[in-house]
């Protein structure tokens, strides 16, 4: 037996105790209550009864699922019946306990008590305000009075009193016949019709005499005034429920439109979980592929118990797992230039570094001599001199350093030497330069200083980092790329050189205008007719503006070259033969950048775009536009970094097709030139800083 | 709140059809399959079950109508009103008067909702004088008994 827990006693139902003093009913109230507690204690309903209750009633049923709903659902806060727990001792709830106790006899099931249960957590829900869009809305009752099925009833009334008792025609049998279905033999039914008018029947008692022409169905039915007007005010309800009905439908569509709209909303939310789940996926291949890399390396290198061999360790160019970082690059915010360094005066020419944290080589504009730093400090260590034209490519590849400058000649540099003379000239040159060049810093080397100084007088005889000189190009290089001992070049004379670093000499010269003019294949995309000479012209007066840089950029493996060209072309050669066996057109500028992979091919230039193109078929995947030309670019299976003349750098996700820019503590003049590898960016930009990012 | 808009409570004990019912019920049951229950049906189906006289039937009614109170903020106010003329017909008086008294704080003006408050006032008096009389009957043997069980004692 369960009575109903304690519920909102408004003063409405308080009869007698209102009525006395307040004083004297608090007193007795109070005695009253402990008095009524104790006595009503045993009908008292707490919750976990009715849930003993329900699990005694039918233990099939009130599986732990079940019965952790039968919690919540009484668990919840019952904000207003709190305040009144004590019960209410007043005429009522005496008067009604001996019914309570035996009359009452029913059953008491789950369902009511679930319904007596949730009645008071009903209460605690909060009633919206009055809105005026409850207006438009008709009430659920006269909603109900528009869909009940005997609402129609009216309207069938209606029909049923057109119809006219005509002599029975058998229409049922005719249209069975008609159709060509066996009928039943005719019977007679009997119509009945509950509400048929009364017709007045004319007598026609005159048969016979004239045969008249046959009177319409219509013509002996008279209605009567107030059956008439019982129609009229029926349709006129009628119609009223057609409007509320509208009207309730219409609000359905209304709701079904926003569950929709805000379901679409999750969908996209999901989607984009999933294109991050692809980014994912294709980080860890490279990760794969790095591990697997360093596998064969290590149990290599315990079969042979010598050193790394050079030749077993990718380029870093090629290089695409994650790199050796220290731990405190993890609690970088990512997005957010961490160090700056400046170099000189004069544009960032070109940069490149051995690896995070490592040995990093600055070139600048109008500066002969590239500065090297160390990136674990930010302070530079030495330069790096011999050229006498501005460096406009290099690559650093461990301890290695390949420069190629505007006065042709190509220099290797060993970066683990450094002479003491070179770093006392130093000293002696930018001893003034401390002041006015904020960041350079000459850091003595650690071997001891020696008091002598000997002169130095010309490079090409010093001990110094420079290893080796290769001449050949007759003007200014302009890219280049080594890995293991072959080093390609391409300079301004429209030439690429392929150059042995062990012996030093140039083993093979390919010649753009000749493979301009003499074409292997068919360039893809192209009509038949396409003018040849009018390529050649564009090579020969070639001069854009301020960028004169014929080839822009190299990059070779085993013996594919891949060159980017002033005339928008990027050529695939084939260093056996020295033949470019094919050319993807499509640049409509001067390609300054370029990298590929076993697959993609991805050009930068300064039409503003950078193309990815396939590696065997020649076909473009993927265009993406920028807003002004690019000078650098670096991708992986996941982005695409450029520098687009911008000061911020801009990264596109391959994934999700989102552009992003990093910009924060960035370039206060647009980026030249950049490079990273796993979360570490350098980037040089025209106003002669290097910055480093976390990305 | 029209008055046109919601039921005196008389109308709760006008009952329907039981054919009436069981296209309600159908119909219900329809739209429970699409998985796509209308407010509309589900209050014509609840409607039709507060009015019949099965207790059942009346639970599971005030159980759907609390259900449309739950899920539509809109509809609220008059599942208030229904809901305490559910709760009024199954002899819940205490529920129905809250959920009444929570709509009169609104709507002080309703006249369906004041005179469902007198009713269900009545209803509680009335049973409180049966309850009483009851009581006070039940008293009346007892005490009868146990005087004659002291009666037969002292005679002993």
């Amino acid at each position: 037996m369960a009575q109903s827990s304690k519920a909102i006693t408004p003063d409405s139902i308080r009869t007698e105790p209102a009525s006395s003093s307040s004083q004297y009913d608090s007193a007795l109230t109070s005695r009253l209550d402990a008095v009524s507690r104790n006595f009503f204690a045993h009908f008292n309903h707490r919750k976990r009864d009715s849930r003993q209750i329900l699990a005694d009633l039918a233990p099939v049923i009130m599986t732990p699922k079940m019965m952790a709903h039968a919690q919540t659902v009484s668990a919840r806060p019952r904000a207003v019946g709190t305040s009144s727990t004590r019960p209410t001792l007043d005429f009522a709830t005496i008067g009604r306990t001996p019914l309570r106790l035996g009359l009452g006899a029913r059953r008491t099931t789950s369902r009511e008590l679930e319904v007596v249960e949730t009645a008071s957590e009903l209460l605690a829900v909060t009633l919206p305000d009055a809105s005026s869009e409850e207006r438009g809305m008709p009430s659920l009752l006269r909603g109900f009075e528009a869909t009940v099925p005997s609402a129609d009833t009216a309207r069938a009334r209606r029909r049923a009193t057109r119809n006219v008792n005509a002599p029975r025609l058998g229409l049922k049998r005719l249209s069975l016949g008609a159709r060509g279905l066996i009928t039943e033999a005719p019977t007679d039914e009997a119509e009945s019709e509950d509400d048929v008018v009364v017709v007045v029947a004319r007598e026609r008692g005159r048969r016979g005499r004239k045969k008249r022409g046959r009177e319409s169905l219509s013509a002996n039915k008279v209605f009567g005034r107030e059956e008439l007007e019982r129609q009229t005010r029926e349709i006129v309800r009628d119609k009223e429920n057609l409007h509320v009905r509208r009207s309730l439908l219409h609000n359905d569509i209304v709701e079904i439109t926003n569950k929709i709209e805000a379901l679409d909303v999750i969908r996209t939310r999901l989607e984009q979980d999933l294109l991050k789940l692809q980014e994912d996926e294709l980080e860890l291949d490279d990760e794969l592929l790095m591990v697997q890399e360093r596998l064969e390396l290590e149990t290599s290198q315990n079969n042979q118990s010598g050193s790394i061999h050079p030749s077993l360790m990718a380029s870093s160019r090629r290089r695409k797992g994650p790199a050796f970082l220290p731990s405190e690059h993890d609690e970088l915010p990512p997005g957010v230039a961490f160090m700056s360094l400046e170099c000189g005066s004069t544009p960032i020419s070109s940069l490149d570094f051995s690896e995070p944290y490592g040995t990093l080589v600055t070139s600048a504009q109008d500066d002969a001599h590239p500065r090297v730093w160390d990136l674990l400090t930010g302070e530079e260590i030495g330069r790096l001199r011999g050229h006498v034209g501005t460096v406009k490519a290099l690559q650093v590849e461990a301890h290695l350093c390949a420069t190629g400058a505007t006065d042709g000649a190509v220099r290797l540099w060993d970066l683990r030497q450094w002479d003491l003379s070179d770093v006392l000239e130093e000293a002696e040159e930018d001893g003034e330069g401390t002041g006015t060049d904020g960041g350079v810093v000459v850091e003595r080397p650690r071997t001891e200083i020696n008091g002598v100084r000997t002169s130095r007088g010309s490079e090409e005889d010093a001990l110094g980092p420079c290893v080796r000189v290769l001449e050949g190009h007759s003007k200014a290089v302009t890219a280049l790329y080594f890995e293991n001992d072959t080093l390609v070049t391409g300079a301004s004379d429209k030439t690429l050189r392929q150059w042995d670093l062990a012996t030093g000499q140039c083993v093979m010269t390919m010649d753009i205008l000749w493979a301009i003019s003499h074409p292997s294949t068919v360039p893809a995309g192209h009509l038949p007719g396409f003018p040849l000479a009018g390529a050649t012209a564009a090579a020969g007066a070639f001069a854009l503006g301020l960028y004169e840089d014929f080839i822009g950029a190299v990059q070779s493996w085993e013996y594919a070259l891949v060159s980017g060209s002033g005339d928008g072309a990027v050529r695939m050669w084939d260093m056996r033969t020295g033949q470019a066996h094919r050319t993807l057109l499509g640049h409509t500028g001067p390609v300054t950048c370029l990298q590929f992979d076993e697959i993609h091919v991805v050009s930068g230039s300064l039409d503003k775009s950078v193309r990815i193109w396939d590696l065997r078929t020649g076909g473009i995947f993927e265009t993406v536009k920028y807003d002004h030309g690019v000078k650098a670019l670096q991708f992986d299976s996941r982005k695409i970094v450029a520098a687009a003349g911008e000061n911020g750098i801009k990264i596109y996700n391959r994934t999700s097709m989102q552009h992003s820019t990093l910009s924060i503590n960035g370039h206060t003049r647009p980026v030249e030139k950049l490079r990273y590898m796993d979360r570490y960016l350098l980037s040089g930009g025209r106003d002669a800083i290097v910055k480093i990012w976390a990305l | 709140m029209k008055t046109a808009e919601v039921p005196y409570a008389a109308d709760a004990e006008v009952s329907l059809s039981f054919d009436e019912l069981y296209v309600l019920r159908t119909q219900y049951e329809k739209e429970l399959a699409q998985s796509h229950v209308t407010t509309q049906t589900m209050f014509n189906y609840a409607w039709g079950l507060v009015k019949s006289p099965v207790r059942e039937d009346q639970l599971q009614g005030v159980q759907l109508l609390a259900e449309i109170y739950r899920s539509e903020p809109k509809r609220r106010r008059e599942c208030l009103y229904y809901l305490a003329l559910g709760h009024y017909k199954m002899g819940n008086f205490d529920e129905a008067k809250s959920f009444n008294s929570r709509l009169l704080e609104r709507e002080p003006a309703n006249l369906q909702a004041q005179s469902l408050d007198t009713l269900i006032d009545t209803a509680v008096k009335r049973e409180g004088y049966i309850g009483m009389a009851i009581a006070g009957g039940a008293a009346a043997v007892g005490t009868l008994l146990l005087a004659g069980l002291v009666r037969r004692a002292t005679r002993k």
